[in-house]
This record gives structure tokens, sequence and C-alpha cells, in this order.
């Protein structure tokens, strides 16, 4: 032959002799199987290569027309066919339309172990990937084929099994169907076996159990004391990716049970040693580490108390130090600032650990142009909640433009959950003084946020306008009259009148601020008059609590304006030509004490005994009732209502008793 | 004894507590050890436990018929997994791989590190060899594409590849790769894989005892002088130096 070695290895000449192999078969068809599967294994270009070649269906030829007694051929076909699906979505994909499925199955009953191997093996390498069939659970002879692999005595047969389980059990029904079929009893046993069946099984036993109390409190109670035994064990093992399946695990059962009756995990003890393991498995910088740091802050997320615990095991500067690694991968970025996020939600130590950190507040703001979206989100959410520090907020620590400017951008991400992250952001980092609120307006941040408050995904708007509301807190004149050019009338009138009531609670959360302050910031309202009317109208139409109260804190700070003020609050509030009762009167019989307050204090604004109508609003307000619904609520529960209540009374008196 | 000697004495003592360690001696020593029991079964399961990790088939095979030993794994797979390693210390990679592959396949289609190492080792044999031509086409073909997938890779290729530039290669600072102890290690990680694979751990328990020996002697130095064992191989206690 005068071509070289390396010739014949390319995948033309290759593909040419398995097509002959595979149509006059022979000797030939061993030796050209096993060189295709030695140029494969591993080398995911050159699978591709051969999948585009049409390799994979002369395979699968050759496996359905192989005679059983030939083993050596069928595990040769059998771990060609497996390494096309390792890895490779394009391959499994190949694998399924070339039919090959019914045939490995086939191969699970043959009686020489080595070939059930080579055919689980295969078949579990289909089951890892997203791109395979889903399989369903509702067919009771699927469960009884599905535990008939888990009782096999060969690891690569149950392996399979748990691997089915992990790829398609999504929903509370499959999740309960396993469990009642007594998968995890079986899945329990497995724990015993090799470091490959145990990892296998912890990762189906986290499926079945994943947000599921029903069947946590079933299986995993303490009458089951050894499935829990044997998982507090396992996060002792010497291999880092059982420890870690072993607390994903724990994770599980604790975040799924932590709000009912009989939530599992409550030990100080156990919870201490949990985050301790976990934090020692994050020194892996492979992706035992990258997701050991997704279950610590899943497991902290929504505990202060376990968050912390954290804190004590030293975790904020741990974080801090690893961040200054260089070259870190996207996930162990992402794992970083989602752990640092949840600590830092509530705690202030640890927002000072990092805001003192050098270079943390640096590495984060520069993670805000990450070209991968997940770290954009988790950096955003971490600045979010370390920026929660007044201390610092105040101090003008992060409006400055190294923080600002990337925050702006992210308002124009493609991405909607970028978006949103960088909207609550915003949110916390201009509930600043007003010194440094010009920053984030000249940079041009307000007219983006308009143009988000009229997103069409709810999520995105609620957080526009709620940003805006906070950016008009406390803010100087001169930033009010540029924000409210930006947002104009009729796009504000819409928002207050919105069909999602949390939009609506922003909205007027936002008129409340923009008429807070100077007495000329009322003047707003009385733009064509159109704002005032509009609120009014929200709060003879509404019925949450929380846009009432904005609603009337609205009314609250117009009423403390001048005669013509009152009065425009007094035509809202109290209509002497109806004879049903007048909507103050209703608003005040409220239950939600903090609605009570709010209608009190307008009834206080309005019945100030200085200015030239005073009189006649104590008059109308009597005559509505309003006096006489005071009376009887000197008593009031709440102790703000009770001592407005009687300010608002002695108000009223000042003009006499007409009571009597 | 006087009561003044007693006095003394006394102080000595004490003295000798406050600056000096205590003191046991061989045969206080010796009883201490006689009372520890140690099964014969395990002492077996230990030694088998060496022989399989290390891959002394026959030597295991041996064994088990004289003591009864079963070993944790099947002897069978010891001589495949020897003869991967001894292909790979020989410097007939491909033939390594092929081994392994047959061996299990998933080993080196979820390991891309030891997949990497062993074709770089492939490529230092050709290079090894002189065969220049077909060392550049197998770089450019089959591990070019692994280095674009891992940053690290890409590193240790250029390193490799930095092998043809030198003339006096053994004195160049990429030397190393040539050496014999690069075949040694890629040996090892391919064997600890196969271990791994086969869930058995990749390192004999033997020497971790011995090293827990040596750390626990060590411990204990700083609070005791005691006939300590220095020489592993024979195992002697010496006579504690007061």
């Amino acid at each position: 032959m005068p071509g070289s070695a390396s010739t014949t290895h390319r995948p033309e000449g290759l593909i040419e002799r398995l097509r002959s192999a595979a149509a006059d078969g022979g000797e030939a068809k061993l030796k050209v199987l096993r060189e295709l599967k030695n140029q494969i294994i591993g080398n995911r270009t050159k699978k591709l290569s051969y999948i585009k070649l049409g390799a994979v269906p002369s395979v699968v030829s050759i496996l359905s027309s192989a005679s059983s007694s030939v083993d050596c051929l069928l595990i040769q076909c059998a771990a060609t066919i497996g390494s096309f699906a390792c890895g490779v979505d394009a391959g499994v994909k190949a694998v399924l339309d070339a039919g090959a499925f019914p045939h490995l199955i086939n191969l699970l009953s043959h009686s020489n172990e080595k070939v059930v191997d080579a055919g689980a093996r295969a078949l579990k390498m289909i089951y890892q990937s997203k791109a395979a069939p889903k399989y369903d659970f509702f067919q009771h002879k699927n469960i009884e084929f599905l535990i008939s692999l888990l009782d096999k005595n060969n690891e690569n047969v149950t392996g399979l099994g748990a691997s089915i389980i992990t790829h398609s059990c999504e929903t509370n029904n499959e999740q309960k169907i396993l469990a009642d079929a007594g998968v995890l009893k079986k899945l329990i046993n497995l724990l015993q076996g090799t470091t490959s069946q145990r990892e296998s099984s912890l990762e189906s036993f986290a499926t079945i159990i994943k947000q599921n109390p029903e069947v946590i409190t079933k299986f995993v109670g303490p009458e089951n004391s050894t499935t829990f035994g044997s998982l507090l064990e396992l996060t002792k093992d010497r291999y880092p990716r059982t420890r870690l399946l072993a607390c994903i695990c724990l994770t599980l059962i604790k975040n799924a049970t932590s709000s009912s009756s009989s939530s599992y995990l409550q030990s100080v003890g156990i919870r201490t040693k949990l985050i301790l393991v976990l934090l020692e498995l994050v020194d892996d910088f492979g992706q035992v580490g990258d997701e050991a740091l997704f279950t610590l802050s899943s497991f902290i997320e929504h505990e202060e108390d376990l968050q912390k615990l954290a804190f004590e095991a030293n975790t904020v500067d741990k974080l801090c130090h690893q961040m200054q690694k260089e070259s870190l991968q996207a996930k162990r970025l992402e794992g970083i600032f989602t752990t640092l996020g949840s600590l830092c939600s509530n705690l202030e130590p640890c927002r000072s650990i990092v805001l003192q950190s050098p270079k943390a507040l640096i590495i984060i703001t520069d993670a805000l142009t990450h070209t991968t979206t997940d770290v954009r989100v988790a950096a955003c959410i971490c600045l979010k909640n370390v920026s929660r520090s007044v201390k610092y907020l105040s101090a003008g620590h992060f409006m400055t433009e190294a923080v600002i400017m990337p925050v702006i951008q992210l308002l124009y991400d493609a991405s909607t959950s970028v978006q949103v992250a960088a909207l609550c952001t915003v949110s916390n980092l201009v509930v600043d003084f007003r010194t440094h609120k010009s920053l984030f307006i000249q940079s041009g941040g307000v007219k983006q946020l308009v143009e988000l408050s009229k997103s069409m995904d709810s999520t995105v708007k609620l957080n526009a306008v709620w940003a805006l509301r906070n950016l008009m807190f406390l803010v100087d004149s001169r930033c009010k009259e540029e924000i409210f050019m930006d947002l104009k009338l009729f796009p504000l009138t819409r928002l207050i009148s919105d069909s999602n009531a949390c939009v609506q609670e922003q909205a007027l959360g936002l008129v409340c601020n923009l008429v807070n302050g100077p007495v000329d910031s009322i003047m707003y309202l009385f733009t064509e008059g159109l704002l005032l009317n509009t609120v009014g109208r929200e709060l003879r139409r509404a019925s949450k609590p929380q846009v009432l109260v904005q609603a009337m804190y609205v009314m609250c700070n117009v009423a403390s304006g001048k005669e013509f003020e009152k009065e425009a609050v007094m035509q809202q509030l109290v209509n002497e030509d109806d004879n049903n009762q007048s909507i103050i009167v209703t608003l005040l019989q409220s239950d939600v004490a903090s609605l009570r307050t709010a209608v009190v204090w307008t009834v206080v604004n309005l019945t100030i005994p200085t200015g030239a109508g005073a009189l006649a609003r104590v008059v109308k307000l009597r005559n509505a009732g309003v006096v006489s619904q005071l009376k009887n609520m000197v008593n009031d529960p709440c102790l703000d209502v009770k001592l407005r209540v009687r300010t608002a009374l002695g108000q009223s008196m000042t003009f006499g008793d007409f009571s009597t | 004894m006087s009561l003044f000697w007693s006095v003394i004495r006394q102080l000595a003592e004490i003295e000798a507590m406050a600056t000096s360690k205590k003191v046991i001696t061989r045969d206080e020593w010796e009883k201490k050890l006689n009372d520890v029991k140690i099964r014969k079964e395990d002492m077996n399961k230990l030694v088998m436990n060496f022989l399989v990790t290390e891959g002394y088939v026959d030597a295991a095979e041996k064994f088990r018929m004289e003591s009864g030993t079963e070993p944790d794994i099947d002897l069978a797979t010891i001589t495949d997994r020897m003869a991967v390693k001894k292909a790979v210390q020989s410097g007939n990679v491909e033939d390594a791989i092929e081994k392994v592959n047959d061996l299990n396949p998933e080993i080196l289609d979820t390991n891309p590190q030891l997949f990497f190492h062993l074709q770089q080792q492939r490529l230092i044999e050709l290079i090894r060899n002189g065969k220049i031509e077909e060392a550049l086409e197998f770089a450019q073909e089959e591990l070019a594409p692994r280095g674009e997938e891992n940053q690290s890779f890409l590193e240790e290729l250029e390193r490799t590849v930095a092998l043809l530039a030198f003339e006096d290669v053994k004195n160049s600072p990429v030397g190393d790769l040539l050496d014999i102890s690069q075949r040694l290690k890629t040996a090892s990680e391919v064997n600890a894989a196969i271990l791994t694979s086969q869930s058995h751990e990749k390192d004999p328990k033997l020497p971790s005892l011995l090293r827990m020996l040596l750390w626990a002697q060590n411990q204990l130095d700083e609070k005791a002088a005691y006939p300590r064992i220095t020489d592993l191989f024979t195992a002697t206690l010496e006579d504690p130096t007061v």
C-alpha cells in the first residue's frame, strides 16, 4: 500500500470501508468497527465529522443484522453507538434516527454480561443527553421495566435505570408515581454499591424529591431514619462528587419542607456541618466546586439564620478571595456572585467585608459586562444586595460612574432577566441622597427606565416603575422636573390605571414621591387636572389595600397644600350629591391598619384649622359621616391610627362640637 | 531514707516532669503493643489490596489460593490494566488507547484531560522517533481541536510542539517531556483512571498506614521518649534516647 498510515485514518476512507463491511459482512466488520470506535472516543470533532458522513446508520445496520451469538461484534457496535451518543446531542439524534434504540434494549437481556454492559452503557449515554426521548412513567409496564433495571446486579444497568429517572422525571405526578412504586427505596439500597452506582442513585434520588414535600414527608421523614442517616453519612464520603450529591439531596429536603410543620434539618450542628462540607468542595475548581457553590446558595437563600452560620464559617472572605483569581470560568463567577448575593441580602457584616475587600466591587462591576448572560444577572443581583448597606449607600459609595454606567448599560440588555436584575439594582442604588442622583439622571438612565415602563413584559414594567418611584424619592426640584418631562403625563396616568395592581401600587408611590416635598411639587398633579382625577378614580375603583394606601397618601400629600389643593381633594373624597356612603368613610372602616392610617392623616391635613375654607370642610366631612366614624375609632387597635384620630377630632372640635 | 533525701528526690522528679518528656521503656512499650489486637484477615486484606492496586496479578492469584483472601476486584481486569500501563511505559500509546477503549469506552470519552495527555504522549513518541511530518499532521488534526476546547490544553500543546524547535532537545526548556518520567506520569494517570472506573481506590492502603505511623510518631515525639520505628524496612523498635 502506497498510502501512509495516516491517510487510511481519513474519515472518507474509513467510511468507505465501513459501508462495504456493512454490506458484505465477514471478518472486516469487526476490524473496521473497532477502528471507528477508537477514532471517535474522546474526540468530539471526529464524532461530528463521522456523523455528517453518515457513519451511524451503517453501524446500526451492522448491529441489527448481527447474530446474537457473535458477542464481540455486538459489543463493538454498542460501544461505537454509545460513543457517538456520548456528549454530543447530534450523535444522540443520529443514533435514535437510525433506529438503534430497540436493538440496544435487546442487548440488555443477552446472556453475556459484557454484551449487557456495552448495551447499557450506550443507552445510558443516550439518556444523559437532553436530546433523548422522554420516558413515559405513566405506563405500568414502563415502571416495571425500570424497576427490573434497578434490581439488576450490574452497575451499568442500574446506572441506566438511574439515568432514565434523572432525564425524564419532571412533574410532581411523575415523582409521586416513582416514589409510590418503591423506587426511592431501591435507590437507597444502591447507595451501598460502587461509586458510580452511588452517584447515579443520588442524582435520581434528588430528581424524585425535588420540590416535592409530599414525597419527602412520606418517604424521607424521621420514620425512614435510615435514608436520612445514609445521606448524612455520605456527606463524609471520600469522593467529592458523592459528598456534593448528598449535600444536594439534604438541601432539597430542607428547602421543600422548611415552610411546612414537619421541617427537617433543624439541628444547628448538622446545618453548620453541611455548610462546611460545601465550602470545602468549593475549593475544587471543576464542576463539583461550581455545583457546590450553587447548592450552598440555595441552602442559605431564604433563611437568615443559615446566612449567619455561613458568614461565621468565613464564606464571605473565602469567596472574596476566590473571585480575585484570574480567568475564572463563567459558572464559577456566577456561583460566587449568587452566593455572595444571598449572604448580603440580609447581613450588614457580609456587605462590609465585600466592600472592604480590595477589588471586590471592581470585580463585581466588571462582571456586569461579562459575555455570559447568567454571570451578568448574578453580578447585578450581587451588586443590588451589597448596595442594601445604608451606611455605604448614603456615603455615595455606589453613585460613581464606574458602577452606574455599566448598570445603565444593562437596562438596554437583550435579555429580560438581565434587565429585571438591573432594574432591581437601580431601584436600590437610586434611593440615595439627593446629591448623588443627578449622576444617574445625567447619564441617561431615566429615559431608558421610562422606555422599560412601557414594556410588554409585566416584570420588566413593574420593576421599571419601581425604579422610577425610588428615583423620585427625596429628589430635588430640578431633577424632579427632568424626570417628569421624560415620563410625561399620559404614560403616568396609564400606569396608575394598569391592570396589574403591583404596577399600580408602584405608579401611585411614584406620584406620591413626585408631590412630596416643596409645595410647588403638588402642581404636577394639576397639570390638566388629569393625574388627581385618575388617582381619585382608583380610590373608588381599586380593591387591593396596597393600591389604596398609595393612592390615599397621594391625596394626603396634596391635602397638605394650599386651600385650592385641599378643596380638590375634598371633591375627590366627599361627594355631596350622592346618597351612598362617601368613599372616605368606607376607607376609614377598612380592616387594614396602614390604610386607616393614611386616611386619617388625610383628614388631619384637611381639617387644619387655619385657612379660609377649614370650617366649611369640617362641616362637609361631618355631614358625610366622617366625624362620627372617627369617634368610633378613638380606641383603634393600631396606635398610629388612634393618635391621628385624636388629632383629627381635636382639630374638628376647634370649630365647636356640632353633635350637640 | 532520710527525709532530706526523699525531698530531694521528689524535687528531682518534679523537675524532670517539667523539663523533660515522659519516658517509656522498651518493656512497657512492648507490653502496650501486645495489647493491641489485629485480625489476621485484616492483614491479609491489606496485602491483597496492595497486590491488586499495584497490579501484581500472579502474586495476587497465588496469595488468594494460599490465604483464601478474596480480592475485591476481578483479577482478570488487573491483567488488562497492567497491559495498558505497560504499553504507555514502553511508548505504544496508540495500543494503550485501544486497550483502554476495549476495557471501558467511557473512560476516555468522559475524561478529556486524560485523553489529551494520552494524545500528547503519542505526539511526544512520534517526535522522539523522528517522525516529524507525521507528528505535525497528528498535532494539527488530533490535538489542535482539543486545544481550541480548553485553554490549558493549548498551553501544553504549544509546549509539546516546541520540542520540534530545538536542535538539542534534551537540554532545552521542554526536554523534560522526552524524559522517561513523562511516560511514567501518563501511565500512572491512566492506571488511576481505570482503577477509579472500577470503583477501586487508586492508591494502596499500606503506604498510607505507614505514613500515618510516621506522623503519629512525630506527634508522640514531642510528648514522650519511647522505642520508635525509624527504619520502616526492618520495623525494629529503637531504644528511646533520654
